[in-house]
């Protein structure tokens, strides 16, 4: 329309708008879209970041991601697949468990759920810390006191049992959140279906395999989706119980895009690294979406 | 059924959940363990923690956290993230919310594509971005200082706080924005005086979720305040702290504790508010 044709009304409407939305559009265009539109312009040059004029090599950099010659971000991303599917799975698995539990009515239910809460309250960097003392001076005292062989492993300095150390430390960071959010999924199962079930002769199991857990679906949802996002994100923790070692066998696919960057200051690899980063991430998450919505049951 | 075997059932049912409690409770406490011995070690001499970890201090040594205190400046970089978290909620909640109410109450194209243009980035992981966004920062003088790094926040915050108000402000009636209109209030005073104070429990979930996440932030601190020792935040400080105390786990535990302290008094406190605010974020976000 043309903005002459407009009413007095209608152009009034207009301003208020785009003053009203104003503060938003800038902030967000500042801190994301510039930031994302260079990284895809980097992408496709060689840039130390700090000359001032980066080479233009095409598409070089997404070729040496994926070549043999330096397979460190596709480890990386092996790395990441499998931590996440080892997240999703044990962090969905027992926050639900403990969250039939914690439904129960018994006099410290709230006390308990704050307990399994707390570590979602802390900086995951803390947290990294807290199990670097445990997996370290905790674990030495144990073996001293039981000398059970598990105690004795090295459990951060062994490249696969470093990635399950990382898997259980991310787990038990976010476990109360999962946690919370199935207590609220359980708590909105009516009551009166459970009885009529219980009336139809399901037995405790049948009751929550049958009738609970097809109606927890959105919770399902939501609790897969999220840890899914954050899995594949995986950062902090890294940082600060194994920083990607030993041998770079824990390097996450956000760890290794940092290290191209501002360690090795490849700043258009690693870009590049970060678009491929960003287009998995995309897909992974629209598919995972897409599988859960439609198995989900309408109520 | 006899008396007796219903009694006896009952038993058994009171047995079964004292099992149950037990269990639980049990599982509660390893669970938490990690976290008092940290506590526990960050008050023993440096002897002890090598000796036995497991027991408990003989005497309490303060001087470990008075040495963190003094040594990593606890108390200006408590105050750098109040900064920094303050200045971040504030810009958040207020253009969050603002945009919010305009792209809800009308409903034209160009409010469809803005509405799309500021919640899409929930999309894109902070990640993909932050090479460039600290090359960016360098150009525009955002990076280095507190306030600078508290309105970064707003530009990653704004996406899904918007997300949020939106999705309650269907809730409120148009109504009320028309009877204060032919009250001849302008637009803004309307969202300032009516709406806005009828957006509290909304707010408070945004406020939970961002104070969380501001308050506890690593990655973008570390890129942006790492080298300006006076901006640090707490988190960060504490990282860089531990990573250079190498086995002094004495004074590292302490740094540790000191550095969650804020926060798990803050939940102790306000655990309903928090889990609620945490749940509905997760739902509508």
């Amino acid at each position: 329309m043309d903005k002459r044709s407009m009413s007095p009304m209608n152009r009034k409407a207009l301003r208020d708008t785009l003053l009203f939305t104003l503060p938003a559009v800038v902030m967000v265009l500042i801190a994301i879209y510039i930031p994302f539109v260079m990284s895809g312009f980097y992408a496709l040059t060689e840039w130390n970041g700090i000359s001032r004029n980066p080479r233009f090599i095409g598409l070089l950099n997404f070729r040496t991601i994926f070549s043999s010659g330096s397979p460190e971000f596709v480890n990386a991303l092996v790395f990441t697949f499998k931590y996440s599917a080892l997240f999703i799975i044990f962090s969905n698995v027992l926050a639900l468990a403990l969250a039939v539990a914690l439904t129960k009515k018994f006099r410290l239910v709230n006390f308990l759920r704050g307990m399994f809460f707390l570590p979602y309250i802390m900086s995951m960097t803390i947290v990294g810390f807290i199990w670097k003392f445990i997996f370290t001076q905790g674990f030495e005292k144990l073996y001293e006191l039981t000398g059970w062989a598990v105690w004795n492993l090295s459990w951060l300095g062994d490249a696969s049992l470093a990635f399950y150390s990382l898997t259980l430390v991310g787990v038990w960071q976010s476990l109360g959140f999962y946690i919370v959010l199935y207590i609220a999924g359980l708590q909105a199962i009516p009551s009166e279906i459970l009885e009529a079930a219980s009336i139809d002769g399901a037995n405790g199991r049948q009751r929550f395999f049958r009738v609970v857990l097809p109606l927890l679906g959105p919770s399902i949802t939501t609790c897969i989706f999220m840890s899914l996002t954050n899995s594949l994100k995986v950062f902090d923790i890294i940082l600060a119980l194994t920083k990607g070692g030993p041998g770079g066998a824990t390097y996450s696919a956000t760890l290794d895009i940092y290290r191209e960057a501002f360690q090795n200051n490849n700043y258009g690899l690693g870009s590049a690294k970060a678009i491929v980063f960003f287009v998995i991430v995309l897909i992974l998450t629209q598919i995972v979406l897409k599988i859960f919505e439609r198995r989900e049951v309408k109520q | 059924m006899d008396a007796r075997y219903e009694a006896k059932y009952a038993a058994k049912k009171r047995g079964l959940h004292a099992a149950f409690l037990i269990v639980v409770v049990l599982l509660a406490a390893l669970y938490i363990y990690p976290v008092f011995l940290m506590v526990d070690n960050s008050l023993k001499p440096f002897k002890e923690i090598l000796t036995n970890v497991l027991a408990l201090p003989s005497h309490l040594e303060w001087a470990n956290y008075t040495y963190v205190i003094e040594k990593m400046e606890y108390f200006r970089l408590f105050w750098n993230n109040v900064v920094i978290t303050v200045i971040g909620i504030a810009g958040i909640v207020a253009f969050s919310s603002m945009a919010a109410y305009i792209l809800d109450r009308r409903q034209t194209p160009v409010t469809k594509a803005l509405h799309t243009f500021i919640i899409t980035p929930m999309l894109i992981p902070f990640q993909t971005i932050m090479i460039t966004l600290l090359k960016f920062m360098n150009i525009i003088h955002l990076n280095g200082t507190t306030w600078g790094l508290g309105i970064q926040y707003w530009g990653f915050g704004i996406p899904m706080a918007t997300f949020i108000y939106f999705n309650f402000m269907k809730s409120i009636p148009t109504e009320i924005d028309e009877s204060a209109m032919i009250d001849s209030a302008t637009t803004f005073q309307t969202y300032l005086m009516i709406i806005f104070p009828l957006l509290k429990t909304v707010t408070a979930t945004v406020v939970v979720l961002d104070v969380m996440w501001i308050w506890n932030d690593f990655l973008l601190p570390l890129l942006m305040v790492n080298s300006s020792p006076a901006s640090k935040t707490l988190v960060l400080a504490a990282y860089n702290f531990v990573g250079s105390l190498n086995t002094k786990w004495h004074y590292a535990l302490a740094a540790m504790v000191l550095a969650i302290l804020p926060s798990v008094i803050v939940f102790v406190f306000l655990q309903r508010y928090i889990v609620d605010g945490v749940v509905a974020g997760a739902i509508k976000g």
